[in-house]
């Protein structure tokens, strides 16, 4: 019976706990001015004015596994031109910087969806940079704990000869009419983050992790991504695009290692 | 030296925790003894389901002070030279516990410790038995399973057992790791440990008792306790379908009760992992994403299991996580 799971009520005391076991609590440090500089200078940014929402579990079930989803509603008519996400306690709190390119569609509801580690309770942040330069902000707050030391495959054997397995899918519309259409791009990959230990060598498993995602619909880019170790393991993204005359994707992948990895997506709803 | 009884099933074997409980209550309502410690109790109840082979029933519950990770079966077999332990329960109090049971059964030595997987419920009592020095035992990727998780399951069973039940708890490998399989000579029978494929965990281990016919599951085998996956859900139902054509005079499951008949005994643990199965394979397939799965699959299972609402979701994740490469 894997203990590693546990009711909501006893889960959250668990967090609690572990993170008072974890040392002193750096929950009253604010980390984000410093975040913020480094990556946006002295630009200011809108915090919470609806253009961008973040949806995140207040208590993660798995912190290795965090489900987070980042929508900017239809009524935002603007092109995008870049997303950043934050955790900020997480080791490299920037977990992914999207550029978004012509085929990032407008006319509907967009949205990136991901799964990402965090390593103690953490203010998860989504930067939205629209197509008038101004940048948008939406925050949640996540209690969830040792995401980033736990080993998460159930299988490490088996996950070890699919590395490098891809799948790619695309999802049209209900209505035809809708103009935005979504897609899922999953990698097996251990995203290994440098804080793993191998058991068996009693050595921490060094770092390699999915760098970079280019996603391209036809010749056109839908985003091209910069990515961290706070993606989880076998990194799978879901996101929306632009519909276009034909609605095939093209998806290269790079890691740390520098090896290569490419798809194509399968057919439409098949 | 006391010897194994003759056989006589089910007949608690100590002072059962029901019938202490029972005097307690009695002795609770009296004005004059009104405080009567729980922890006062000895012994675990252990039940001789066939000649030699005893077991001892876990509660249906997650870890807490009061019952001190005893919460999975646990089992030994005396042979005429020495005997063995199939599972240690929780935590190092609950793993004396078992071993002062087994030493109101028999003064043989207790040559071998077995751990049918990695989770702390089975294997965090192991710390009871090294003063018998006996060899350890598991599936040969026992070891890398509990060593890189060990940190994590110490954190939460500190916490969740307490300071009292948590103390003496070490993490004990396997010093015998199981490539295939193994025989263990107790004296006038063998235990018979085979190595599983992914299942329940990677780390699956089977027993069979040459002189009953017992087959130990382990947690291969859940009962009225919701099945819980770390392992493969595509590799757990592939080998119910192997364990079907298996015959054996008994099982005795990891979580459930004292022992079992195959094959019926397998047909509920099916059924809720071939729906949870179906009903993720149809999201996926749908379009549908692993928040809406938590929410929908494997719901019509509720009301046959206990500990549903702990563990459910969490299978959910698991075989959506699995299921989603195919």
């Amino acid at each position: 019976m894997p203990l590693t799971s546990w009711s909501f009520a006893a889960g959250a005391a668990a967090l609690s706990a572990l993170l008072v076991l974890a040392g002193p609590a750096r929950a009253d440090i604010d980390d984000w001015k410093l975040l913020k500089q480094q990556a946006f200078g002295d630009r200011a940014i809108q915090s919470e004015d609806g253009m961008v929402v973040l949806e995140a579990p207040q208590v993660a079930d798995d912190a290795a596994l965090v489900p987070i989803t980042v929508r900017v509603p239809p009524e935002v008519t603007q092109k995008l031109k870049s997303l950043t996400l934050f955790i900020d306690k997480n080791p490299d709190p920037k977990v992914a910087t999207l550029r978004f390119g012509a085929a990032a569609g407008t006319g509907g509801e967009r949205s990136f969806s991901t799964r990402v580690r965090v390593d103690s309770f953490s203010h998860v942040r989504a930067v939205l940079e629209t197509e008038d330069g101004v940048l948008h902000m939406a925050t949640r707050f996540v209690a969830a704990a040792g995401g980033c030391g736990a080993m998460q495959a159930k299988d490490p054997d088996t996950e070890t000869v699919d590395l490098g397995k891809m799948i790619v899918k695309t999802f049209p519309p209900a209505l035809d009419s809708n103009p935005i259409w979504s897609a899922q791009v999953m990698i097996k990959h251990p995203n290994s983050n440098g804080m793993q230990l191998d058991i068996h060598t009693a050595s921490i498993i060094p770092a390699r992790y999915v760098s970079k995602v280019i996603v391209k619909r036809g010749g056109d880019l839908v985003f091209d991504m910069d990515s961290t170790f706070s993606i989880s393991t076998n990194p799978n993204f879901r996101f929306s695009f632009g519909r276009g005359a034909d609605n095939d994707l093209d998806v290269a992948i790079t890691d740390t290692d520098g090896t290569k990895f490419a798809a194509q997506s399968e057919p439409s709803g098949s | 030296m006391k010897d194994v009884s003759p056989y006589s099933c089910c007949l608690p074997r100590a002072i059962s925790r029901h019938a202490f409980l029972r005097a307690a209550l009695v002795l609770a309502a009296s004005p004059l003894l009104r405080y009567v410690p729980v922890e006062a109790a000895e012994g675990l109840e252990v039940s001789e389901i066939a000649p030699g082979v005893f077991v001892h029933q876990g509660r249906y519950e997650m870890q807490s002070p009061e019952n001190r990770g005893d919460m999975a079966n646990a089992s030994f077999v005396v042979g005429t030279e020495s005997v063995a332990v199939i599972d240690t329960l929780g935590s190092a109090v609950a793993g004396r516990e078992l071993r002062a049971a087994i030493r109101s059964v028999t003064d043989k030595p207790i040559r071998y410790v077995i751990n049918t997987h990695m989770h702390p419920d089975h294997v965090f009592g192991n710390a009871a038995f090294k003063q018998d020095n006996p060899a350890f035992v598991g599936h040969y990727k026992l070891a890398r399973g509990l060593g890189s998780r060990a940190e994590r399951y110490l954190a939460i069973n500190k916490m969740m057992l307490g300071d009292q039940a948590f103390e003496g708890i070490e993490v004990i490998l396997p010093t015998l790791a199981v490539e295939k399989s193994t025989t263990l000579d107790l004296g006038g029978r063998n235990l018979v440990l085979e190595t599983q494929a992914t299942a329940h965990t990677d780390n699956d281990l089977t027993i069979t008792d040459s002189a009953t016919d017992t087959l130990f599951l382990g947690d291969l085998l859940f009962s009225v306790h919701v099945p819980t996956l770390d392992g493969s859900i595509k590799g757990w139902l592939a080998l119910l379908d192997e364990l079907r054509q298996k015959r054996a005079a008994r099982v005795v499951p990891g979580h459930g009760p004292h022992m079992m008949q195959l094959p019926d005994a397998l047909d509920p643990e099916r059924r809720y992992l071939a729906t949870i199965a179906a009903d993720v394979r149809q999201l996926i397939k749908n379009g549908k994403t692993l928040e809406d799965a938590i929410q929908t699959a494997g719901f019509s299972e509720r009301d046959a299991w206990k500990l549903f609402d702990q563990y459910h979701v969490r299978n959910v994740s698991a075989a959506f996580a699995e299921l989603e490469w195919e």
